[in-house]
């Protein structure tokens, strides 16, 4: 019998099955293209990212977005960009390999800084993004940023120290315990050292041929006496190498603890920082107080930079080796999804040139021409092989806002990265801030801010700045009375009508440095000192000897027997090497002796010692 | 509960249909790749297209489709370390390379470990799939098949619209 193997009739229900499918997918596709793109931009950007509507236009081979909005992470009732309609069109070739190439992107309508109608969702799980996000967050506490406390003197009273809070205490127990190790093991490398069965040997030797002339020992009797003298010479040798190795180290372990003292006064000093801190003490120092006014506010937006610097770093990493991704969501696990970036082809992702250029009439306060251009936006920066630019910019004379010019770049061509932002904004409105520690607020009015930011692998260089002549300032006491240095304050600063602060923030990302100055600092610092300077260098020597009598007890005795260990150790090495060095001399002497009587005029062989 | 009844009635009708005992596990080992390797995949499609063509029974599909989702869950962290070992081997990245950038392919997601490991899972078993059903059928058929035949739960799934619509398929 003939075995049938194919199943003819079949082919109509499985055509009708395929013609259903594609119908589904006709229909579905759009919807299902917004959520996913909403999804994955989301997830991508660590952001939520709206989109009103997406329509796939297959014959032009485009893709057109609607009510693009996307929501500033750190202000989640603020847009970063809401954009009207976008439309991408895609490179088919491209798509035929599943990687998104667009062409070109147009972009209508864009607005910065809008407010959101309802407010975003924070970033959340245990993703890439929000990952980073929690870590720019934390890379922000990170600095310690001065707070400026008004308290009067008059409210201080007493400070109650707990000894365990003292740094210094620990230091000081870490150390003693330090000091006792070294001493035994100082001690042991004496035991071991054990030159007396040496100096021993030598001094009776020398002993023994003094009491002999050499002139009766004969030429044997002298040829064995100094064979004598020379093999003990050589043990006292053998002997002075184990002390200088002794020395050596006893002179390693007697620095570490002189280390080990430096970090307990290093810690004392922290401690006194610590006590003066509890008291609240006004700081009349300049940077600090710059510090303690912008220093928040110059955070948040190196902060900012950082972050979209991350997220370049991760998506955007340099080589062309293979690079697992993790797969897609579904029920199934998701698993691993291992990109191979090949010469000569297409990135995953390549934004080849974007274009915005538009202009809005009228006369409201964002009329202007404006004109944004993105270029290699790419998942593989080393097959696009040229860095990624970004600029975008605005002029419009006689408006609210006069200028903006945004420029960066991020190279990830090679190894060696490098992100960098330049933004710069003329004629602004400044956004208000709170003055921290002190019951006042800024409000910048028009002025101009930059903003300069550059990560080169993991080091960073930032500068920011701003500057206004339309300064005004609120006080917000909230029906409580300001006390003296609050009024003092207000006096120096209600008075001002310039603003010009400028942080720098400069290290690497593990160890950021931050340094902020204002015109405020030196008007405030001066003020302060001058009504305050004597009462409070008073109440820091009250602080101080409050943390000299607390950590006295405990210190102290450490130090003395760290001195104790270091004396002894040293004198100690001393005695051996003295001991050792008169055996030597004296066994030398005998050696010229017996040699003398030997043969006179004849000169033996040196003996190097 | 729904689903264990319709996976009884699969049963029922696979085994007493007119298929051979190889046409039945033919058609169980074509269906386990729907259940072993996840669903939405270009090779699915091809796989659901050999059932439907092929002179296979397509219950026998659907109940290998059936008994084998829970077994690809299970072995989903298998297929991940198989994939991932075969993704990563250094002998094997030029094809990957050439894979993933050839027009198409790429669609078929191999780049992706549980794909790839639960496909090449699947082209291991499908051989002992195959010869185990064949086996089971042709036992059953032979020791309890005429029993069941004649029980009136037999009779009531044959008697559905539901059966009608199979006939259609069967081999």
């Amino acid at each position: 019998m003939k075995v049938k193997i194919f199943r003819w009739k079949a082919i109509g229900p499985l055509l009708l099955f395929l013609t259903i499918l594609g119908v589904l997918v006709w229909i579905f596709a759009e919807p299902i293209a917004k959520d996913t793109t909403e999804e994955a931009s989301s997830e991508l950007l660590g952001t939520q990212v709206d989109l009103g509507k997406l329509d796939l236009l297959p014959r032009q081979a485009s893709v057109d977005l609607r009510a693009l909005q996307i929501a500033d992470p750190f202000v989640l009732t603020r847009n970063l960009v809401e954009a009207d309609e976008i439309r991408l069109k895609l490179n088919p070739t491209a798509l035929a390999e599943k990687k998104i190439v667009i062409e070109h992107l147009n972009l209508q309508g864009m607005r910065f800084g809008t407010q959101r109608k309802t407010p975003a969702r924070p970033p959340s799980g245990k993703g890439f993004t929000p990952q980073v996000y929690r870590a720019v967050q934390q890379w922000a506490n990170q600095f310690n940023v001065p707070l400026l406390s008004l308290t009067p003197i008059d409210t201080i009273r007493q400070l109650a120290l707990n000894p365990t809070q003292l740094t210094t205490i620990k230091q000081a127990q870490s150390l003693l315990a330090r000091t006792d190790s070294t001493r035994q093991a100082l001690e042991q490398g004496f035991q071991q050292l054990d030159i007396r069965p040496t100096v021993d040997s030598g001094r009776a030797l020398v002993q023994r041929l003094g009491a002999t002339d050499p002139k009766k020992l004969g030429v044997e009797g002298t040829a064995q006496a100094i064979q004598s003298v020379k093999q003990t010479l050589k043990s006292v040798e053998t002997a002075k190498k184990r002390v200088e190795s002794l020395e050596r180290n006893t002179r390693s372990a007697v620095e570490f603890l002189g280390q080990g003292v430096q970090l307990v006064n290093q810690a004392t000093e922290k401690d006194f920082a610590f006590a003066k801190s509890l008291l609240k003490l006004p700081t009349f120092s300049a940077p600090e107080i710059g510090e303690a006014f912008f220093g928040q506010v110059s955070i948040d937006r190196f902060k900012q930079a950082v972050y979209w610097a991350e997220l370049a770093q991760k998506y955007m990493p340099p080589g062309l080796l293979p690079r697992p991704a993790p797969g897609p969501q579904r029920l199934r696990a998701s698993g691993a999804t291992i990109e191979f970036p090949k010469m000569e082809e297409f990135p995953r992702f390549l934004l080849e040139q974007g274009t915005i250029d538009f202009t809005i009439g009228g006369a409201t306060p964002v009329r202007g021409a404006y004109m944004a251009t993105v270029r290699g936006l790419t998942s593989t920066p080393a097959l696009f092989g040229r860095p990624a630019v970004i600029t975008a910019g605005r002029r419009a004379a006689g408006s609210t806002i006069a200028s903006i010019d945004v420029d960066a770049v991020i190279n990830h061509v090679t190894s060696r990265t490098v992100d960098s932002v330049n933004a710069r904004l003329r004629g602004v409105k400044l956004p208000t801030f709170d003055l921290p520690g002190v019951p006042f607020r800024v409000v910048p009015g028009s002025g101009a801010s930059e903003l300069a930011f550059t990560m080169r692998g993991s080091e960073l260089k930032g500068r920011w700045a701003i500057r206004s002549n339309q300064v005004s300032w609120l006080a917000d006491t909230a029906g409580r009375s300001p006390n003296t240095l609050e009024r003092l304050v207000w006096r120096v600063i209600s008075g001002l009508n310039d603003l010009n602060v400028v942080a720098e923030l400069g290290g690497s990302v593990a160890s950021p440095r931050l340094s902020v100055s204002s015109n405020l600092d030196q008007a405030i610092a001066k003020q302060l000192k001058a009504v305050m300077g004597e009462e409070i260098a008073r109440a820091e020597r009250m602080v101080r000897a409050k943390v000299d009598s607390v950590v006295a007890a405990e210190v102290e005795p450490v130090k003395r027997r760290v001195t104790a260990v270091q004396a002894e150790a040293n004198k100690r090495i001393q005695v051996e090497r003295q001991q050792l060095e008169q055996v030597e001399a004296d066994l030398n002497a005998q050696l010229k002796r017996l040699t003398g009587g030997l043969a006179p005029g004849i000169r033996l062989p040196e003996i190097k010692l | 509960m729904l689903g264990l009844l319709k996976l009884i009635q699969s049963i029922i009708k696979t085994l007493h249909s007119a298929g051979t005992p190889g046409q039945v596990a033919a058609g169980m080992a074509l269906g386990s790749a729907l259940g072993l390797t996840p669903l939405m995949n270009v090779h699915n499609l091809v796989v659901f297209s050999l059932l439907v063509l092929l002179n296979v029974s397509f219950g026998g599909g659907m109940l290998g489709w059936m008994l084998f989702v829970p077994i690809g869950f299970l072995l989903d962290p298998l297929f991940h370390s198989i994939g991932l070992r075969l993704l990563e081997a250094p002998s094997l990245r030029p094809l990957w390379t050439s894979w993933t950038n050839t027009p198409v392919l790429p669609y078929t997601n191999f780049n992706n470990t549980v794909v790839l490991g639960s496909f090449v899972g699947w082209v291991l078993l499908a051989v002992p799939i195959f010869f185990a059903a064949r086996y089971g059928v042709a036992r059953y058929r032979a020791t309890v098949g005429e029993r069941v035949r004649q029980s009136r739960l037999y009779k009531a799934v044959t008697a559905s619209q539901v059966y009608n619509i199979y006939r259609l398929f069967r081999p």
